[in-house]
């Protein structure tokens, strides 16, 4: 089996991010297997910025610790990760840049690569900027990758650029190629060999798949203001809107973001809104107000540990419980937390007829680990989705024109009533902040306000009846231990499930609420031993399972430093704890 | 019927009292099918002189209740909700502007107006207001402005007179007023009007004008609160208002619009103060060149996007 990890590190604003994207992306198409992971500070130049990429010919999760190729292009990239690098593996870096006076080398037996980037940048006059595909070129030696792949990635990558960019950025490539190739010393034995059946497959961001979900969802209005870690949704869906047919809006502020989604839904169009912790406090108040309004809204709130500001780009799962309580006031919600990317395209698709079902908000909750992490998954399993875009209870005119007389908050068994947008003929009818009868006219009467409080609350009856799915059990269902989590603590836990199959099993929920109390009591109480695994520190998972059930959760697996969990970390525990 | 309203007296000891709605039959045919319920505001408020100048207009524009969106914000004013019939979304407070916009992207076919007042559009949602403008955005925001807040009982309101002494404000209002006009104006607002509910007819051709124009349009409208602003009742501002005609004002002039704009205390001019073009948001998207939003289709090939990724 193949299993590498190549890490790059540096200065912030020396591409160091388009470096590791282009690799994984070069490893994807190459038929392997491949997850990124980053760590950059909330800075524009200067700090530490690392990327790592693993890529394997087996199906990756998540990171890992050991580093097989660390690439430095500075020195607090070697002397903070050198330890990292595993017996036998390959540091890459500019002797002349970095003195070795200052190096901490560590005591394993290492290949050390000098590469002169700055001397081969001034040598043929070339710009800082094309430092990283000296850097790449030098990676695809030591992969023994073909350099005509990476020429074609920058071929596209400077798209819009003029041939003599192109040119010297392949000259670039080639350049750190053949110096890495004369450095190498004799027998290196190539990490990458050519695979003879190449799976077609996406290296693809979540919050890339988000977006490509909501277009393929008929979303046709996102609005957000800029917040890590959902910028990148913004950006994606910002350059897409032209040629989706989608209107994407950077709104002057949060509340105002949820608003516009709130008016354009009410007027019959698919919306969609996202942000991170800070942001979404600002639209709580709007929250509410969908719910009394009961006006679809898809909400992608992407976790970052705070409180307050936080460490902006780290990731965390700090907000299930904000989220969950979210709005005041007694309405429905729905909540979603997809663990990878293939979830994340088929939980926003959903999400959109959940919130057209229901006429309520559902929230998509990610983190800026699933957010911000490309990973590669099979093209077969996006393209062969299949799925209807279900609208509800949207009336069309001609059903609309049958009507008598129309309510829009009209009872009903399920608690879900038709929806008109206006505009059509015989639509009239308010949507009403206030409480209201079923005309939505504003009413403080006790009876009216009764029936209305309890057709809201069925809604959510009606979803546990309807859309509800259970959590999804990985795994060998008679090992000993069940580990239970939610979202992106998936990417890890099933890596180290990969390697110890029989050790444990794993619980994973994605629906997170309204949960179906029976159902879930009833499973829980099948688990011999659980270990409850959350990357925050309240075990915000845990607590809402012993808010409906009753159940109380021993043994956990907690971290809260900003960084996701590792699967060495999870089988460390369990070895502790078994 | 607004002057013999304005004469029941009023007594300032009283808040005003909810009554029970009730729906009533369209007053004339100039407000035939707007009509809801009958207003629960004081005798002798403002907003009924509002509310008499929209259903006019409504009906002199041959607008069909159908296709027409109101959003209403929180407020006195925003109880017109159920007073004034249309395809209606009744907002938070502040927030009824960036409805409006969402619903004018969904549907840029639809008429949208937006009734907030003073203190929900330039207090609580002022930052809305101003972004509203810089986008001319295509929607017509109708402001009461009474400088006071009346529902929840009389504080000052972001356009209340510096040293207006309110609940909130026993020792006098230490903030100067905010000028909706200058601030329209100076934002990038494309139409900008300011009215007087004591002079209905203005008001009807001064609405008007704001929804037909193509873009940001500002109106607002002096409203007296009967119940909790002594001071600035309708023969305070008799006794300031002018009109502006084509003597003595050029609306397509900025710099005639920001003088006029300054005239806030002693003279203040009633008509339309700005007026100019610009490209809207919505005429601005291509996107939106063929139809509205609403109507395009849903499903679409994904091909091209998905390939992006490979």
């Amino acid at each position: 089996m193949i299993d590498i990890t190549v890490k790059i590190g540096g200065e912030a604003g020396f591409g160091i991010m388009t470096t590791g994207l282009l690799l994984g992306k070069i490893a994807t198409r190459s038929g392997y297997h491949a997850f990124e992971y980053s760590e950059y500070p909330s800075l524009i130049r200067g700090g530490h910025n690392v990327i790592e990429v693993r890529i394997s010919d087996e199906k990756v999760y998540s990171q890992q610790k050991q580093v097989d190729i660390l690439l430095c292009l500075n020195l607090e990239t070697f002397n903070k990760h050198a330890s990292e690098v595993k017996e036998g593996g390959i540091i890459v870096y500019d002797t002349e840049k970095i003195p070795e006076s200052k190096l901490n080398k560590p005591d394993v037996n290492l290949t050390y690569v000098h590469v002169p980037f700055v001397s081969i940048l001034q040598e043929h006059k070339l710009s800082t900027v094309m430092l990283n595909n000296i850097a790449l070129g030098a990676l695809m030696h030591l992969l023994g990758a073909d350099l005509n792949i990476l020429n074609a990635a920058i071929v596209e990558n400077f798209a819009r650029k003029n041939q003599e960019i192109i040119d010297k950025n392949i000259l670039a490539a080639k350049l750190g190629y053949e110096k890495t190739q004369k450095e190498m010393p004799q027998g290196y034995k190539l990490k990458l060999p050519k695979l003879k059946n190449i799976i077609p497959r996406l290296y693809i961001s979540g919050n890339e798949m988000i977006g490509l979900a909501s277009i393929a969802a008929g979303c046709r209005f996102y609005a957000a203001y800029p917040m890590t870690p959902t910028s990148a949704l913004l950006h994606y869906l910002a350059s897409q809107a032209q040629n989706c047919g989608m209107v994407v809006k950077h709104a002057e502020d949060e509340i105002s973001v949820i608003n516009m989604a709130l008016g354009a839904s009410f007027a019959g169009v698919r919306s969609m809104i996202g942000t991170s912790g800070g942001g979404f406090a600002l639209m709580v108040e709007s929250v509410s107000l969908a719910g009394i309004t009961e006006t679809p809204i898809v909400i992608v709130m992407g976790q970052r540990p705070g409180p307050a500001t936080g460490m902006p780009t780290w990731t965390e799962q700090g907000d299930l419980l904000f989220v969950l309580h979210a709005g005041h006031g007694e309405f429905p919600k729905i909540l979603l937390a997809p663990g990878d990317v293939e979830e994340a395209y088929k939980l926003t698709i959903t999400a959109f007829n959940l919130a057209e079902i229901y006429q309520t908000p559902v929230f998509i909750i990610g983190d800026k680990y699933l957010q911000e992490s490309h990973q590669s998954v099979e093209k077969s399993i996006i393209e062969g989705y299949k799925f209807k875009i279900d609208r509800g209870k949207l009336l069309s005119q001609e059903e609309l024109s049958k009507l008598t007389e129309y309510k829009r908050y009209l009872i009903t068994k399920d608690g879900i009533s038709p929806r008109a947008i206006p505009g059509m003929k015989g639509s009239l009818h308010q949507a009403n902040s206030y409480a209201h009868g079923e005309d939505g006219h504003t009413s403080e009467e006790a009876d009216v306000r009764i029936k209305q409080v309890e057709k809201r609350n069925k809604k959510a009856q009606t979803f546990l009846m309807n859309d509800f799915q259970m959590p999804v059990l990985y795994g060998n269902r008679q090992t000993p231990l069940t580990l239970i989590s939610w979202g992106s603590v998936k990417a890890p836990i099933l890596q180290a499930m990969s390697k110890f199959k029989d050790k444990f099993n794993y619980l994973h929920f994605s629906y997170l609420w309204p949960l179906d109390k029976i159902k879930i009591k009833s499973l829980l109480s099948t688990f011999k031993k659980t270990l409850l695994v959350e990357n925050n520190s309240g075990a915000q998972l845990g607590q809402l399972l012993t808010m409906v059930t009753g159940l109380e959760f021993e043994k956990k697996l907690l971290k809260y430093s900003g960084r996701p969990i590792y699967p060495e970390e999870i089988l460390d525990k369990i070895s502790f704890s078994t | 019927m607004i002057s013999d309203l304005i004469t029941m007296n009023n007594n300032n000891s009283i808040p005003p009292t909810p009554a029970s709605p009730k729906p009533v039959a369209p007053v004339s045919e100039h407000t035939a099918g707007f009509s809801g319920y009958f207003p629960t505001w004081c005798p002798g408020c403002g907003n009924f002189g509002i509310w008499q100048a929209l259903k006019m207009t409504f009906n002199k524009m041959k607008f069909d209740p159908d296709r027409l969106s109101i959003v209403f914000g929180i407020g006195c004013s925003g109880n017109m909700n159920d007073f004034l019939w249309a395809n209606s979304f009744h907002a938070l407070h502040g927030r009824a502007i960036p409805n409006a916009i969402g619903i004018k992207i969904a549907n840029h076919d639809l008429p949208v107006v937006v009734i907030v007042g003073d203190g929900d559009c330039y207090g609580e949602g002022g930052n809305h207001f101003l972004h509203a403008a810089r986008g001319n955005h295509d929607i017509t925001v109708i402001v009461h402005d009474n400088r006071v807040y009346g529902l929840t009982t009389g504080q000052v309101a972001p356009t209340a007179s510096q040293g207006f002494k309110s609940k909130s404000t026993p020792q006098g209002i230490i903030e100067v007023p905010v000028n909706p006009i200058a601030l329209a104006v100076s934002q990038g607002a494309t139409f900008v009007a300011q009215g007087f509910s004591g002079d209905m007819n203005q008001l009807v051709e001064l609405i008007e004008k704001g929804v037909a124009h193509k873009g940001f349009s500002l109106v607002n409208i002096f409203q007296p609160c009967v119940t909790f602003n002594q001071i600035n009742s309708y023969n305070w501002y008799r006794d300031r208002i002018y009109k502006l005609t084509s003597e003595n004002h050029n609306p397509r002039d900025l710099n005639s619009a920001w003088q006029k704009s300054q005239e806030v205390t002693e003279k203040i001019p009633l008509g339309v103060v700005y007026d100019v073009d610009r490209p809207t948001y919505t005429d601005s998207l291509p996107q939106l060149s063929g139809k509205p939003l609403l109507d395009s289709a849903l499903n679409i090939d994904l091909a091209q996007f998905i390939n992006d990724f490979v």
